[in-house]
């Protein structure tokens, strides 16, 4: 019992493992996936707005656990 | 026939992503080896080695059921979220504000777990293969999660697998020549660059999920990659803290 809790937590800490990152990273593809629905954006400005995303995302969360390190 | 370029990308994100991981198996498998012999711990890894190639022979055909738009968006948004968790990681190890991983460390005190625990011959023996299972099928989650990705939909799954038994099978002979733990392996390079390939992949395929036609194809990727890589190694300067320097 205890190796499929562990399974499950593992599974859980892969994707999960800073609450922050992810939620703010689903938030972007939501945001993207909208704005490609809604507004039929080019796609090279969609790829644009993923990479910047992604990159905004890390820089926050690494920015946060700094921060918190430092205290 | 598959063509290098396109298969290049998959088989270094799993051969590198699979090293980091055999060799943190590696440690546990090896700790708990030396306190009961081989048996009992090859008995444990090699069941769970056998568990991790169910699932990969469950999920690898079903995930080419899955209409191809649909598998790029889930797979691109679960690569993002554990390819920059893993970078995250690697960004603050290579700044000092995490600690590095320390096989040595970790050997030792799993050691002393396992030894702790055991009791008697036939419930050791029981312990030290449970404790080998559960490192092995737990550090190959990451592993199978990564070959599935990162290999399917492009079928690429066999490529990818192949490079993740590369990495198992030269860990495992480096591992048990020098029979020690592998502590010098460069984990946390290999995890930086894990990372930025994993964020480059989840990237790329959460945006032909949306509907990107990328430039040059797959050719984005080694873009998106470089990308990721400079902006990785400028957080690391920018995080790093400020070592005090006394007025002279």
């Amino acid at each position: 019992m205890s190796v499929v809790v562990e399974v499950l937590q593992e599974l859980w800490s892969m994707f999960v493992g800073d609450r922050r990152l992810t939620l703010l990273l689903l938030a972007l593809v939501a945001l993207v996936a909208t704005v490609a629905r809604m507004l039929t954006a080019r796609p090279e400005v969609l790829g644009g707005a993923l990479i910047l995303g992604a990159m905004a995302v890390l820089a926050d969360s690494v920015a946060h656990a700094a921060r918190r390190a430092s205290r | 026939m598959i063509a290098w370029a396109t298969a290049a990308p998959a088989v270094t994100a799993a051969f590198a992503a699979s090293t980091v991981e055999v060799v943190e198996a590696f440690t546990i498998v090896l700790a708990v080896a030396t306190l009961r012999g081989w048996r009992p711990a090859l008995t444990g890894a090699f069941a769970a080695l056998g568990a991790l190639a169910l699932i990969v022979l469950a999920l690898g055909p079903l995930l080419e059921l899955v209409p191809l738009q649909a598998l790029a968006m889930t797979i691109g948004v679960l690569l993002l979220l554990f390819g920059l968790g893993w970078l995250r990681k690697a960004v603050l190890r290579a700044a000092g504000l995490m600690a590095l991983h320390d096989e040595e460390a970790i050997f030792e005190k799993e050691k002393q777990r396992i030894g702790a625990e055991t009791t008697s011959v036939r419930s050791a023996d029981w312990l030290v293969g449970i404790a080998a299972f559960k490192a092995v099928l737990l550090e190959g989650l990451e592993v199978v999660f990564i070959v599935l990705a990162v290999g399917a939909g492009r079928g690429l799954l066999w490529p990818a697998a192949l490079g993740a038994l590369a990495a198992f099978a030269a860990v495992m002979g480096v591992g048990l020549v020098i029979h020690r733990p592998l502590a010098r392996v460069p984990e946390n390079t290999l995890k930086f660059g894990v990372g930025v390939m994993l964020s480059s992949f989840g990237v790329f395929w959460t945006g032909e999920g949306l509907g990107v036609a990328w430039p040059g194809g797959d050719l984005a990727l080694l873009g998106l990659a470089i990308v990721f890589l400079v902006f990785a190694l400028a957080l690391v300067r920018l995080t790093r803290p400020r070592l005090a320097t006394a007025p002279p």
